[in-house]
């Protein structure tokens, strides 16, 4: 009996043809190939995050395998021998279990603890990238609230992670979470009780954050983070201006297979650096810290990093006491309730107010260069500095130990930097935008700086320009300034030879400035 | 002779005449005692100077404090006003720690004097030590080099946890106090000079006498903090084990940098 | 492909059958249909030329740099010792060896791949319209009216019965937040929790010991001048976190300073100190850390936290921080065979302040 002849080489068209005929992709699924997206290393910094993410979740789950949020009381006989025969929660042995009696579970720890690390560093510094180049301008105000309520659900998200294994700086963070609570107004009391279910700490708060830091948390942000990148794909990617850009379009890659390539391999280094991190560099050894006790504590217990700016807050806060009719508020509502109250409204209407303000109500898709908008810029500074000061105050008994400073000068440098760093900031950022734009503006008005000096016939030195195009009688160009690079150096212009290229060392010989361009008319139309 | 008053008071009233006969022994006892103590406060500096003998090594001490001590803690320990306390009563134990630890000699007077190099080898710190404990007598150390392999690290872990971390944190690698003051890393320090700490509480450290910790709970403490140092850290560098302050550095210093370094590489033009 | 380099056309209208297009065409006409124009494209090598072949070796390096780093990252992970052994040991470079290998093994993918979409694919250039910007108005009008209509289908407006009647669905809503806000919610003031503490059945007749954490009774002897120990209520468990606002400093303080201490006590604290012993709440009245720094010549307590400076010698006031309220003093005393007691509970609410403590 003889079978048909399979032709391997038509396999892939037939299959292709079979699914279509189904489904109908063809066509879709060539506008997602062909899609374009604009390119520039800024607009990789939100990936770190989304990779970092990714990470999160498989590393999570490999944890949650071997982890127990029980805070039933057991003596451990793991192999730890420093902590042999000590008391401890069921939560804290398995979380050293992990760490020591399970093989690569150690990494797998260090490397989900970093991956978050990561995931708040790089929802911060991406956050700072749409916040200056004015991504966040209409039609994308919606996608700018995306983001800033992932980081407080990333913030969440990392607490409950922190608190989990039940070693003496959970415990720690807890206490002073509980005493958050605690400090709202009116219904303080009843939340706190509520929540871990009567008084601190309670049998079953280990549970709740469980399934919080393991179910609803991370659902919400896969949710947001695919409405997300939902919307960047549906919106289109924002591009910073330069020939050939509108507003109207997008010059880039088309998706695959360059810009797919790319974020793959992007994908791959940034699990690798978590890998490196969490193999080289040892992140939160709760076995040193020992389980949590209510009467232990550390010397420099700190949260991890993106929760110290409230614990910086918390230490600058003046001893404040509002007292009336029986009732009070203490000191702590102010830089723990308040203060993140402000910071998340205050930044979701930021995209209206500016508008507002500048009286700009259209849509934007070209990014802005931060020293084309010096108020905004001043303002990320401001900001900046503000989310600094607060920073290194929540470890400021660390950098009072380490540097030998008085631990209450700190305090007070902390104080008095937070009411005067943001203004001089803002101040500084704003010069420094606006000098910047002056130069470019200088340049298309009189030309390059092209290192010659002449000396005039009252005896003047000046020094020659080389205008970008022919110069009108006075000596001046009128080039439109568009908000983008502009050349500063002879070698952009072709005149010095080209500008030599490499990132750390140059990958090519500069060439030598072409001999017949010599008798170019450059210096003659010079003037300063 | 404190705690017995108290006690008294705690007494029943039907008890009355008891409580005034020990009330009476009681008064006997405390004159009995001042008149002793007067008798010796007037004797002693007489004897120290000439006919008590000093053991050789408090000789040898006694010379050394001659020319590195006297200034500040006066001809007989007692002390000068304004530069430097008695000595009388500190014992060997705190004369070891402050001199083999390079704190004493003082380089000049300030909130907490600081370890450096020492000025005495560990010979001649324990003549002065000597000295010391002849003249006025006070806490000393067992003998032995090595106090870490007597004690249990797991119980000696509880304890410090909960006596010790709160300064010097979890690392050891100490903390700050108020005003410029700090908690001292416990890295260099050996097994003698912790001891010797927990017995003395040398500045602004508490005092863990005898009473509190007694010797074995002091050995378990010491097996602990050597413990630190010498077990090598399983996850990697421990960044100097401060927590979370130089991981969110690193995070920054490392994950980010490298990665916008990857960012700038992959974005650009080539 | 090569000589495509750079030649845009109007491709409009190409037909896609035409068996003398070639692959490039079909492409570039399908990225038109969807609104993409390629207006750039060339190989950065020729192919063939010495460049490429050196690009190829590079990327093949890196994956083979990625299949040696993993080989070795199984061989470490099986064979390498793992199990914790105190000390310098060979485990300890378990973790870090997994991470390099590993991490190694990832770089290389990740620049291979990287290198090849740089290197080896061709640049190019493409260009896609944005159609964003407003629906036309013909569409808005469109569903506009789609949407009225299903709200006159529905007849809300004419059949102001069911608009009421909607009203009466709400306690639904309440049912069903009843359920988790009712099973949740635990009253702070019934029992007391927030006002007591491990300490609150000490009476003066009927007094709590002190105990160590491992349950040793407490003597005042058994405290240093200068010295300060953590005491628990001598109750079952009541060293455990279940008593978490029990734990308490007690303080062996100099003649002198408790002279002090004793000259300026509040009057809520009156006889609460004994001798010169003290005994302060440990957890802070700021955020409720064990305030259990003591710096036993100035006599401060430093809560490492947030730096709260309290004063020993004055009823434990709060000098310095955030903190503004004073550790509250537990009543202490000797019973008859010497051991120290409290003979009450805290007179004040311990720990953090909230709105219902005055």
């Amino acid at each position: 009996m003889k079978r048909r002849k399979v032709d391997l080489k038509a396999l892939p068209g037939k299959s292709a043809q079979e699914v279509d005929t189904r489904l109908p992709v063809a066509t879709p699924l060539r506008g997602v190939l062909n899609k374009v997206f604009p390119d520039h290393w800024s607009f990789l910094l939100g990936e770190i995050a989304l990779f970092s993410f990714i990470i999160l979740l498989l590393t999570g789950t490999f944890l949650a395998l071997f982890f127990e949020p029980s805070l039933q009381e057991v003596h451990y006989d793991g192999s730890y021998l420093p902590l042999q025969g000590v008391e401890m929660s069921r939560a804290y042995e398995t979380a050293l279990d992990l760490s020591f009696d399970v093989r690569g579970g150690l990494i797998m720890r260090q490397m989900h603890h970093w991956a978050a690390l990561l995931f708040m560093a790089a929802i911060v510094v991406h956050m700072f990238r749409i916040f200056m180049t004015g991504a966040f301008r209409k039609p994308r105000e919606i996608n700018w609230i995306i983001g800033l309520s992932m980081f407080w659900l990333g913030f969440t998200e990392g607490f409950a992670g922190y608190s989990l294994p039940d070693d003496a700086l959970s415990g720690t963070g807890l206490r002073i979470a509980s005493a958050i609570m605690l400090s709202i107004p009116v219904i303080g009391s009843w939340v706190t009780t509520s929540l871990f279910g009567g008084e601190f700490p309670g049998e079953i708060i280990l549970s709740r954050l469980y399934i919080l830091h393991v179910f609803l948390l991370p659902l919400i942000l896969l949710a947001l983070v695919s409405i997300h990148v939902g919307l960047v794909f549906v919106q289109k990617h924002t591009q910073w201006p330069g020939p050939g850009r509108t507003n109207k379009n997008v010059v880039g890659e088309r998706m695959f297979p360059r810009y797919a390539i790319k974020q793959g391999g992007f994908f791959m280094l940034v699990f690798a650096i978590i890998a490196l991190m969490g193999g080289l560099f040892q992140i939160n050894p709760i076995w040193l810290f020992g389980p949590y006790e209510a009467a232990v504590v550390s010397a420099g217990s700190q949260p991890d990093w993106y929760v110290m700016f409230l614990d910086g807050s918390t230490r600058l806060m003046p001893a404040w006491d509002i007292r009336f009719l029986g009732y009070n508020i203490p000191p702590l509502f102010w830089p723990t309730v308040v203060l993140p109250g402000i910071l998340s409204v205050l930044p979701m209407a930021y995209p209206w107010i500016e508008a507002r303000w500048k009286k700009d109500y259209a849509s934007h898709n070209l990014l802005q260069r931060p020293r084309d908008v010096p108020d905004r810029t001043g303002l990320a500074a401001m900001a900046g500095a503000f989310y600094l000061v607060l920073t290194i105050s929540g470890g400021n008994d660390i950098v009072a130990d380490k540097f030998h400073i008085s631990l209450n000068a700190m305090t007070w440098a902390g104080r008095i930097g937070l009411l005067v760093l943001p203004p001089l900031a803002y101040y500084f950022a704003r010069r420094l935008a606006l000098g910047l734009q002056q130069h470019d503006r200088e340049v298309l008005a009189h030309g390059v700086e092209t290192g010659i000096i002449k000396r005039l016939p009252d005896g003047r030195f000046v020094e020659v320009h080389q205008p970008l195009v022919a110069p009108d009688e006075h000596g001046h160009t009128d080039l439109p300034y568009v908000g983008w690079t502009v050349p500063k150096k002879m070698n952009r212009l072709g005149a010095l030879g080209p500008a030599i290229r490499g990132f750390f060392r140059p990958i090519e010989q500069s060439a030598p400035p072409k001999q017949e361009e010599q008798p170019r008319e450059e210096v003659t139309s010079g003037k300063p | 002779m404190t705690p017995d008053t108290p006690r008294l008071a705690a007494g029943a009233p039907k008890q009355r005449s008891r409580v005034r006969r020990r009330l009476n022994s009681a008064l006997r006892m405390f004159a009995a005692l001042v008149f002793a103590g007067g008798i010796y406060a007037i004797v002693a500096p007489g004897g120290a100077q000439g006919a008590a003998p000093l053991t050789p090594a408090a000789e040898a001490g006694k010379a050394l404090y001659d020319v590195s001590c006297i200034s500040c803690h006066g001809a007989n320990a007692q002390g000068v006003p304004g530069r430097g306390p008695s000595l009388i009563g500190v014992g060997s134990a705190a004369v070891e720690f402050q001199v083999e630890t390079g704190r004493m000699p003082a380089a000049r007077q300030e909130a907490q004097a600081e370890r450096k190099d020492p000025m005495f080898t560990n010979d001649q710190a324990r003549q002065l030590g000597a000295f010391i404990q002849e003249l006025g007598g006070g806490p000393q150390l067992p003998e032995g080099e090595d106090f870490a392999s007597k004690g249990n690290i797991a119980r000696g872990g509880q304890l410090y946890r909960i006596n010790c971390s709160s300064c010097h944190a979890f690392s050891g690698g100490g903390g700050a106090l108020s005003s410029g003051k700090y908690a001292p890393s416990l890295d260099l320090a050996t097994d003698r000079q912790i001891y010797a700490a927990m017995l003395t509480g040398p500045q602004n450290m508490p005092v863990f006498g005898d009473n509190e910790l007694d010797p074995q709970d002091k050995f378990d403490i010491i097996a602990y903090v050597q413990s630190l140092q010498t077990d090598s850290d399983p996850g990697g560098w421990g960044l100097g084990r401060f927590g979370p302050v130089t991981e969110g550095l690193a995070i920054f210093l490392v994950g980010v940098v490298a990665l916008v370094f990857a960012a700038l590489w992959i974005a650009g033009k080539s | 492909m090569s000589e495509t380099n750079t030649q845009v056309r109007d491709a409009a209208g190409v037909d896609v059958a035409n068996p003398n297009l070639t692959r490039f065409d079909i492409v570039r006409e399908g990225a038109r249909r969807d609104g993409v124009e390629i207006v750039h494209y060339e190989p950065q090598y020729p192919p063939g030329s010495a460049g490429e072949r050196r690009m190829t070796r590079i990327v093949a390096f890196f994956f083979l740099l990625t299949g040696i780093m993993s080989t070795l990252f199984v061989v470490a992970f099986i064979w390498w010792p793992w199990e914790y052994e105190l000390g310098p040991h060979a485990s300890k470079y378990y973790t870090p060896i997994l991470g390099l290998t590993l991490g190694l093994a990832l770089v290389g993918v990740g620049l291979g791949v990287l290198t090849w979409g740089k290197k080896l694919l061709p640049h190019e250039i493409a260009i896609q319209e944005r159609h964003d910007g407003p629906s036309s108005p013909e569409e808005q009008k469109l569903t506009g009216t789609t949407l009225q209509f299903i709200g006159d289908e529905m007849g809300l407006g004419r059949r102001p019965i069911l608009k009421w009647s909607l009203l009466g669905l709400a306690p639904l809503g309440l049912a069903a937040a009843a359920i988790p806000i009712g099973a949740l919610i635990k009253d702070p003031h019934h029992p007391d929790i927030l006002f007591k503490t491990g300490w609150a059945g000490a009476t003066p007749t009927n007094p709590i010991r002190l105990q160590h954490d491992d349950g040793t009774l407490v003597r005042p002897e058994m405290v240093s001048t200068g010295g300060q120990i953590t005491v628990f209520p001598n109750i079952p468990g009541g060293s455990s976190n279940h008593y978490a606002d029990s734990p308490t400093l007690l303080i062996h303080l100099r003649e002198d300073d408790a002279a002090k201490l004793n000259g300026q006590l509040y009057t809520i604290n009156q006889g609460s100190t004994w001798s010169s012993f003290v005994a302060y709440s440990k957890i802070c009245t700021h955020a409720g850390c064990p305030a259990s720094l003591y710096e036993q010549q100035t006599n401060r307590l430093l809560c490492p936290c947030h730096q709260s400076q309290f004063l020993i010698t004055d009823n434990a006031r709060p000098i310095f921080g955030p903190a503004t309220r004073s550790l509250p003093m537990l009543p202490i005393s000797v019973d008859k065979e010497g051991f120290l007691v409290a003979t009450g509970d805290y007179k004040v609410p311990v720990g953090p302040a909230f709105w219902e403590k005055d």
